[in-house]
């Protein structure tokens, strides 16, 4: 969270010369970050991110006592100046005026103090105090309330501020609500309060405060009143943060309690509040101090070791040096061995010092960070061995240069896109807080992501991929299977085209065993959304991991897209587990080959594969097969001859010729082309 | 005559005319078989002396075959000529636009991730991914941020419906790569026995998913994760892989400072800056006082250590976790983190 401090403001409590500026650097190199620096009139602003370990940061005195510690380092003095807190709290033993306190459970509220006040002026603050506040973000209501959000910023204490003559009965109950109850806030918001929130109760059963977040409207302060009560507390900081995620409501106030606010500063603020309340509304104190605090922690240690200083910081640092740091942060040094000391935490740094680690972020920050070499760490043999991500690059740069471009969707889908694809959600993972509709469902394909992009962009003819993981489903107690896959979509081509991308990714991997094979299936979820004829199943070592195949019309339709839609889909891992690098080097032909074209007429269902397997089973002379032409049922092969050991004669070829025509014939009726036709 | 006769002989034509070197040599081969007494055209002669049903076949084919042998000619002979010297004073248009293959684009955050990834191999770092969708111990309790902490607040997480493990909690989408931390650990302490040193060297770069959307937070991003454990780990070597790592990815004039920050699964913590990559360092509108945030670093929190079975006294670690897309962006100065993810290819092509 951020805060807003002034310079003036901060340096009532820090006697030091140092420039804006160079409080800005140096609490930011060894402290909290000052995220910007604004000048206003003569003085200037400081954003301050605080970090959620440090509520004792969240205040101008907070960051004047860091400064103090710091500053020194960097030879600039510093001094921290003493609260004015001198200030007698119970001076009142006649006549006090009543309040009953009842707290239901003690661990809601480590600490509750109250006092009133009589004789109140309602009218406007100093102008000092005005200035301050609206400098700082927040707006001056008037001399009461604004105290309490003066001592909130200058001391990280909130408090509030009730009209004790709208407290019925003079009673509080501090309990946990229950059955929906409701309350009007401040800001004339009425929340119906979730199980278990804080709240205060006056003897007439009205909530009057929505504890640590805002007070209620029935009890606050305006023009007319004229006894106060002063209210402040710390709370259980789990409470506070559970109701304010609850309500989706957050204050000032509550981001205080909910990182934990030091009881040990409670009467300090009530010092200084008092203090305000004569000086600034003319009040008299009318009632005993109430203060209910059952179990102050104890005195805290730690210990500290100087080896692991410099196992940690990697650097020796003098122990007087060690020292002088922890003692300007407030730390008292109890025992001190020759390497061994145990130092008290101050009350301030309670909840954020445990262990000697958090000691030695102490003493390295305020050291300096930078005063620190620049080492790289040692080489280690790690025994790992990764492969993944040498094919994943191969691949997806093949690809680029054979002209796709990659792309990376969401992983969400929504449930309007689960229904397109014909996919049930049960199936799904399912996402339970959504940011958005769109944004539902743990994408089991990349096929639907793949198709948003092309009718995306339909204007043109396109050649996308992408490589991401698909989440399965693996049912209770078990995290779903997140699969490597690679995907691949052609717009207006056919089906060679987007096969011809297929076999060349197997040859780049250096996988020959792979297997084409009708697919069948028309209820799983490539039977939905592929062709029903124009697909086959990839498959390889006996495994199916992949489709190729053209995209079904009614499909293209509900996304929009004209174009026929080629698409390769497999499970990359896989791939991966049986990709190989090992080429096997061959002596180069000493003698020329014989190239020529034969056409033949083909008979109908007679797939390709077969013709070219018989023809290369022929001989062994026949080195290569390929398909040249295709015109209507006539097909053009080019048949290369070769022999290792001779050059071949036209009889031997011829010989050849014969059998592969032959055979074309008596096994599939193929004929040689005849050029009468 | 027959069929398989002319077809050797077009064969054996067209394979010599391809390996001639000179004009004379092509000249030669077209006498050879195209002259007054070539063998094609002596075949030509002798059509008149085929039966009548042979002479319409073979006809054809003969001339077919003349045909193919004289564009044979033709084309090296052009080839020749393309070849051979002595064409200095030819006037020769080299401004004709190249005829360019057809290439793709990868996306920009492969590209960077690759980057990312050669630059931390080179320092024996080893890439690792974990799951995405993870359990709460590994994402948050694990790490040292149990039920209801406030550090909590940070990761605006996604929780998955209706999955739970009785021992490791909810499962969630995972905020942050930080969670292979403990899957790293754990992956290395089944593949050594115990008395034995457990380096770890790790980077993972994978997706993660946090309930934000604006110019600057995607619902899904990347991040790359560090994690060295080590007998003899300190700041200075965190310090140091950092700055090697902002030098190499933003160029050597780069300067780097670690500042004091809070991560519950580290201790100390830190956050990494880099001098301004538009101002140079002065001071400008979009860094603060010349310093640019890149990301969280620190020293593995002892907790986390054990967490993930490796024992805190013996060994000390370092982590950070950055965003890719944080990095690329102040590369590029790219301004909206969504174009990343909309695949508009007008956008895609320009890398």
């Amino acid at each position: 969270m951020n805060i807003f401090i002034l310079d003036s403001w901060l340096k009532e409590y820090l006697k030091t010369k140092a420039s804006a500026k160079e409080i800005a650097k140096y609490l930011s190199l060894c402290s909290q970050s000052v995220e910007k620096l604004t000048q206003i009139n003569n003085d200037w602003l400081y954003e301050i991110e605080i970090t959620t370990n440090r509520p004792d940061c969240f205040s101008v005195y907070g960051i004047a006592r860091e400064l103090s510690a710091i500053l020194p380092r960097f030879d600039i003095p510093a001094k921290l100046q003493p609260l004015d807190i001198n200030q007698q709290l119970t001076t009142i033993n006649k006549n006090s005026l009543p309040l009953e306190v009842k707290i239901n459970k003690s661990s809601l509220c480590p600490r509750f103090t109250a006092l009133i006040f009589d004789n109140i002026v309602i009218k406007p603050s100093p102008k000092i105090v005005q200035e301050r506040l609206e400098k700082s973000g927040i707006r001056a209501i008037n001399n009461v309330v604004d105290i309490s959000n003066y001592l909130m910023l200058e001391l990280g204490q909130p408090m509030h501020t009730f009209d004790y003559d709208k407290i019925k009965g003079n009673k509080m109950i501090l309990r946990e609500s229950q059955g929906g109850e409701k309350i009007t806030t401040l800001d004339e918001q009425t929340r119906t309060l979730p199980d278990g929130t804080m709240i205060i109760e006056d003897g007439k059963g009205r909530i009057i405060d929505l504890c640590g977040i805002m007070g209620g409207n029935n009890s606050q302060v305006d023009e007319k009143t004229k006894r106060v009560l002063l209210f402040i507390q710390t709370y259980d900081p789990v409470k506070i943060r559970q109701t304010c995620q609850k309500l989706a409501f957050r204050t000032d106030a509550s981001s205080r309690f909910e990182k934990g606010v030091d009881p040990e500063g409670v009467l300090t603020a009530m010092k200084r509040a008092v203090k305000m309340f004569e000086k600034n509304c003319e009040a008299k104190i009318a009632s005993q101090l109430i203060d209910i605090y059952p179990k102050p922690p104890k005195e805290k240690k730690v210990n500290l070791n100087f080896e692991l200083i410099e196992k940690v910081i990697g650097i020796e640092i003098p122990k007087q040096q060690v020292l002088t740091i922890l003692q300007s942060l407030g730390f008292s040094l109890i025992t001190n061995h020759q390497l061994l000391i145990t130092v008290t935490v101050p009350h301030w740094r309670y909840n954020d010092i445990s262990i000697p680690h958090d000691l030695i972020e102490e003493i390295a920050r305020i050291y300096g960070y930078e005063h620190l070499p620049n080492n790289l760490p040692p080489i280690a043999n790690i025994n790992q061995k990764n492969n993944y991500f040498k094919w994943e690059i191969k691949v997806k740069e093949a690809l680029k240069f054979w002209g796709f471009i990659e792309t990376i969707s969401y992983s969400m889908l929504s449930g309007q896109m689960l229904k397109i694809i014909g996919v049930n959600p049960e199936d799904c993972i399912k996402i339970a807080n959504p940011l958005s509709e769109e944004w539902v469902y743990m994408r089991q394909s990349l096929i639907p992501s793949l198709l948003e992009i092309a009718a995306k962009n339909k204007k043109e003819k396109i050649k996308i991929f992408e490589m991401a993981n698909i989440y399965l489903n693996m049912g209770k107690n078990q995290l779903p299977q997140e699969i490597l896959t690679l995907s691949i979509l052609i717009s207006g081509e056919n089906f060679a085209t987007i096969k011809g991308i297929f076999e060349s990714i197997m040859e780049e991997l250096g996988i020959k065993e792979y297997k084409l094979n009708t697919y069948t299936l028309q209820k799983t979820f490539y039977g939905k959304i592929f062709h029903p004829s124009h697909r086959a199943e990839i498959n390889i070592q006996k495994k199916s991991l992949g489709i190729i195949g053209e995209i079904k019309k009614e499909i293209n339709r509900q996304f929009g897209i004209e174009e026929k839609i080629f698409i390769f889909d497999i499970d990359f891992s896989e791939l991966v587990k049986i990709a190989k690098e090992d080429k096997k080097y061959q002596p180069l032909p000493k003698y020329p080959p014989i190239i020529e074209d034969l056409s033949f007429t083909i008979p109908p269902k007679i797939y390709i594969e077969e013709i070219i397997k018989i023809i290369k089973s022929t001989s062994l002379t026949i080195k290569s097969v390929d398909l040249t032409d295709v015109y209507q049922d006539n097909k053009t092969f080019r048949i290369t001859y070769q022999d290792r050991q001779k050059t071949l004669t036209d009889k031997e070829v011829q010989k050849i010729r014969k059998n592969v025509i032959d055979s074309l014939q008596e096994k599939l009726k193929v004929k040689l082309k005849d050029k009468k036709d | 005559m027959n069929q398989e006769f002319l077809q050797n002989l077009k064969n054996q034509a067209i394979s010599t005319i391809i390996e001639t070197k000179s004009e004379d040599e092509l000249e030669q081969l077209r006498i050879e078989y195209l002259g007054r007494n070539g063998k094609i055209t002596q075949l030509i002669k002798d059509i008149p002396t085929l039966s009548e049903e042979k002479r319409k076949i073979m006809g054809g084919l003969i001339n077919e075959n003349k045909k193919i042998i004289e564009d044979a000619l033709v084309s090296q002979k052009n080839n020749l000529q393309r070849q051979s010297g002595n064409q200095e004073k030819d006037w020769f248009d080299f401004t004709v636009p190249g005829i360019k293959p057809k290439i793709g684009n990868l996306h920009l955050i492969s590209l960077t991730i690759k980057e990312i990834s050669e630059i931390f191999a080179r320092i024996g770092f080893n890439k690792v991914s974990y799951p995405e969708i993870e359990w709460d111990w590994y994402s948050f309790e694990g790490l040292n941020m149990p039920q209801n902490h406030p550090a909590r607040d940070e990761w605006e997480t996604f929780f998955i419906e209706n999955l739970s493990h009785p021992k490791y909690g909810n499962a969630v989408l995972t905020p942050h790569t930080s969670s292979g931390q403990l899957r790293e650990m754990e992956k290395v302490k089944k593949t050594l026995s115990t008395d034995r040193q457990v380096p770890i060297r790790m980077l993972n770069i994978g997706k993660c998913y946090r309930r934000q959307i604006d110019a600057s937070h995607a619902p899904m991003f990347y991040q790359f994760e560090g994690l060295v454990i080590d007998r003899d780990i300190n700041i200075t070597h965190l310090k140091g892989t950092l700055d090697y790592f902002v030098k190499q990815y933003f160029g050597l004039k780069r300067e780097t400072r670690i500042r004091p920050f809070h991560f519950q699964f580290t201790e100390p913590s830190f956050e990494i800056d880099v001098t301004c990559i538009v101002c140079g360092g002065k001071g400008c509108s979009v860094c603060k006082e010349g310093w640019m945030e890149l990301g969280g670093a620190g020293m593995v929190h002892p907790n986390v250590l054990e967490n993930g079975g490796i024992d805190s006294l013996k060994y000390r670690g370092f982590a950070f976790g950055w965003g890719v897309e944080r990095l690329l962006m102040m590369k590029y100065k790219i301004d909206d983190i969504r174009l990343l993810f909309n695949n508009d290819l007008r956008f895609l092509k320009q890398f």
